[in-house]
């Protein structure tokens, strides 16, 4: 069992609130990603589930028992840590059995648990070097071993893959799914790239300055975020954000005016507009569609990137920056003006306060 | 910058001539000259005359003036009748100094690891006013030998403030200072006190140089604070111990101001050190002999030699089993 229930978590370090009233419920065998930009608590919130800091105030609970008061040793809970904090003059087998020596464990079962996790991340070849005779991917699989024989209720992992090159990270993110789906526990992960979120969590938790932002599973977060903070942070490239005036409501629509007076009309649904209101639109990169109506908004280009795959474009929409992720190969040079149909794609409108009202669903490309 | 470029420019030109006429290579000997010059006017001359010095004989002070005598001075030195016994000896003030020396090495050199590794311990923990423990251990080291030694003579002596203080709890003085094993006690005391503080620091800086993360880690696995501090700390902190370990021991075998002020080396000769004698015989005593005086310190520097070279021996064997 594995369930983490955290409610009205708080966390200062003398005067400086770092974490401010969490309330957040892990089900066992979840995978949840916490992300969020640096600094925002994610290490502090991981830290203080662990119990290597206290809270300030509120409850952590596993498996419905209190335990604010109980030691790190005594959760239950495994630790990844960025820096894999191995035992540098130890091999990876003592390593690997530090741990478990601490709690009088048979010699047998501890043999026995260091095999089954060395063939389980192929570290056998060199369970008897020392941390710095390994490369970095292989002291990962090491750190995660320590982990793993521990068989905890849950893992926590604090950025675990930020210290691997690109590709070992893409292969390394791929394998850590694949394990979580084999050992079936909790997982906990920390990070502050959204991809990787994205592609590892069932639900992700999206922090911003001590706070929770959002809790959803990865699409839910991009088709619906709560706010502009979360629809710039999930999606990559980020969101562009236009500013934009309530020219006219009617019922289920309504009509916006952008920058250089252009405009565009927006389903609205039951959301509540006020002619006059000021609101900024969202809209994603790879949403935006080139137009030949040259009575719809006109970028001017002031670069291409082109990927093969796609082009990418930036622009310049009536003083406001955007950026479009065009299908394909585009005969697009820096300098021509393109036009962009902004009631096509799918648009967030969000309030003064960055409250998304409603959701433009667009007609697609 | 520009001042500092015209002054480049001026040096440039002679350096460019200079590594033309005597290539790369000639320039490295170029920079190192000066420092080889000074290493071998100040350390090497000195140590090749004090060797030359130790084959002579005669109370004169220029070489000029001194008979060859060969080994002579050395056999002196080890003419005896029982080693353990310097009694029996010749020189007998030679092998009372080497028994002192000998123990006080032993002792100083093991309670000053020993203190000084519970010192840093207890500075690297999260303690109120962490900053000025440090200060106050470390600031004897800051002292002039000299100042060490009239402070503890000052502390010690038979009207000092230690007996002062234990007048004012009604308790007898005691003549501290002429009594043989508490001065020798003395002795090892006052020279923790005075150097404790630097080998602090070498193991402190160690300390700290430990990844809090591994402790963190350690404490994830619910490890007990001993079996975190021998299987964590203590080998995490071979290096510096090593490095203190070395240290600690040239100097204790050299052990010498701060002692002779406060004790000269008395009572009688119960605090006499290798140093001590050297200093006596070459220079400060009625019948004063450099050539026994030189040989003595040959000896000296040949067993400093022995023991820097086992542990730099220990240390590397250490660090090839270790970490890269
Ligand atoms: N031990 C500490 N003492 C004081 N401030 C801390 C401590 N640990 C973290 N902080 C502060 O808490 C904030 C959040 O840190 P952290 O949780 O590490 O952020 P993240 O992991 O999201 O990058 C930062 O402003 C950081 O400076
Ligand atoms: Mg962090």
């Amino acid at each position: 069992m594995g369930e983490i229930k955290l409610t009205d978590v708080k966390k200062s370090f003398g005067a400086l609130a770092v974490l401010k009233d969490i309330d957040l419920h892990i089900k066992d065998g979840e995978f949840v990603v916490f992300v969020g930009p640096s600094g925002c608590g994610k290490s502090t919130l991981l830290r203080t589930i662990a119990g290597l800091e206290k809270v300030s105030g509120g409850e952590i609970a596993i498996d419905g028992k209190r335990v604010n008061e109980v030691t790190a040793a005594d959760r239950g809970l495994a630790m990844v840590f960025q820096s894999y904090a191995l035992y540098p003059h130890m091999s990876v087998r003592q390593n690997l059995a530090f741990g478990l020596e601490n709690s009088n464990m048979p010699k047998a079962e501890i043999t026995e648990r260091i095999n089954e996790a060395a063939r389980m991340l192929e570290i056998e070849a060199y369970m008897d070097r020392r941390p710095g005779q390994l490369s970095g991917g292989q002291r990962q699989r090491v750190a995660i071993g320590r982990a793993i024989v521990r068989r905890p209720t849950a893992f926590l992992l604090d950025e675990p893959l930020s210290n691997l090159d690109a590709e070992l990270r893409v292969s390394t993110r791929a394998e850590l799914a694949a394990l979580h789906a084999r050992l079936g526990s909790t997982m906990i992960y920390v990070t502050h790239d959204q991809v990787e979120a994205m592609t590892l969590a069932h639900r992700i938790v999206v922090m911003r300055a001590g706070k929770i932002e959002q809790v959803g599973t990865p699409l839910e977060l991009y088709n619906e975020p709560a706010n502009r903070f979360v629809a710039g942070f999930i999606g990559a490239p980020h969101m562009n954000f236009l500013g934009a005036d309530v020219l006219a409501v009617s019922a289920g629509a309504a009509t916006l005016s952008f920058s250089r007076g252009y405009r565009a009309d927006l389903q609205i649904g039951k959301a509540k507009l006020h002619v006059g209101e000021k609101v900024t639109v969202g809209v994603r990169p790879q949403h935006l569609v080139v137009s030949d109506d040259p009575q719809h908004p006109a970028v001017k280009i002031y670069l291409v990137e082109a990927l093969g795959s796609e082009t990418v474009v930036h622009g310049d929409l009536g003083g406001e920056k955007v950026l479009a992720v065009l299908p394909g190969q585009q005969k697009l040079n820096a300098g021509d003006t393109v036009h962009f149909d902004l009631s096509k794609p799918v648009l967030h409108v969000f309030d003064d306060n960055g409250l998304r009202l409603f959701t433009h669903p667009g007609s697609g490309a | 910058m520009a001042p500092v470029n015209a002054v480049m420019r001026i040096i440039d030109v002679p350096l460019r001539r200079l590594q033309k006429a005597t290539g790369i290579g000639g320039m490295a000997t170029f920079f190192l000259a000066p420092n080889m010059l000074i290493f071998g006017i100040f350390v090497l001359l000195p140590l090749v005359i004090n060797f030359v010095y130790s084959m002579t004989g005669g109370t004169a002070f220029f070489l000029s003036e001194r008979d060859f005598i060969g080994g002579e001075q050395y056999s002196r030195l080890f003419q005896c009748q029982n080693y353990l016994d310097p009694m029996s000896c010749q020189e007998d003030a030679f092998w009372t100094a080497v028994g002192n020396t000998f123990w006080f090495v032993v002792l100083q050199v093991s309670l000053m690891i020993l203190t000084a590794l519970i010192t840093a311990l207890i500075l690297n923990r999260e303690l109120a006013a962490r900053s000025f423990w440090r200060a106050v251990f470390f600031f004897p080291v800051l002292l002039s030998p000299v100042v060490v030694g009239l402070i503890w003579k000052w502390i010690l002596q038979r009207q000092g403030l230690l007996n002062f203080g234990l007048y004012q709890f009604g308790m007898d003085p005691y003549t501290w200072l002429t009594d043989r094993n508490w001065t020798f006690a003395a002795t090892i005391g006052v020279s923790l006190w005075a150097h404790m503080g630097f080998y602090a620091l070498i193991i402190l800086a160690g300390l700290q140089a430990i990844p809090k993360d591994l402790y963190e880690a350690a404490e994830m696995d619910g490890t007990k604070p001993a079996r975190v501090f021998w299987r964590i700390t203590l080998p995490l902190l071979a290096p510096n111990l090593l490095v203190v370990v070395v240290l600690a021991l040239i100097k204790s075998v050299q052990v010498f101001d701060e002692i002779y002020v406060l004790t000269g080396g008395g009572p009688g000769t119960s605090t006499l050190f290798l140093t001590q004698y050297i200093y006596e015989t070459g220079f400060a005593s009625a019948l004063r002999n450099p050539g026994l005086a030189a040989a003595a310190s040959i000896l000296m520097g040949g067993v400093l030699v022995v023991l820097t070279l086992i542990q730099l021996g220990i240390g590397k064997r250490g660090e090839n089993k270790g970490k890269r």
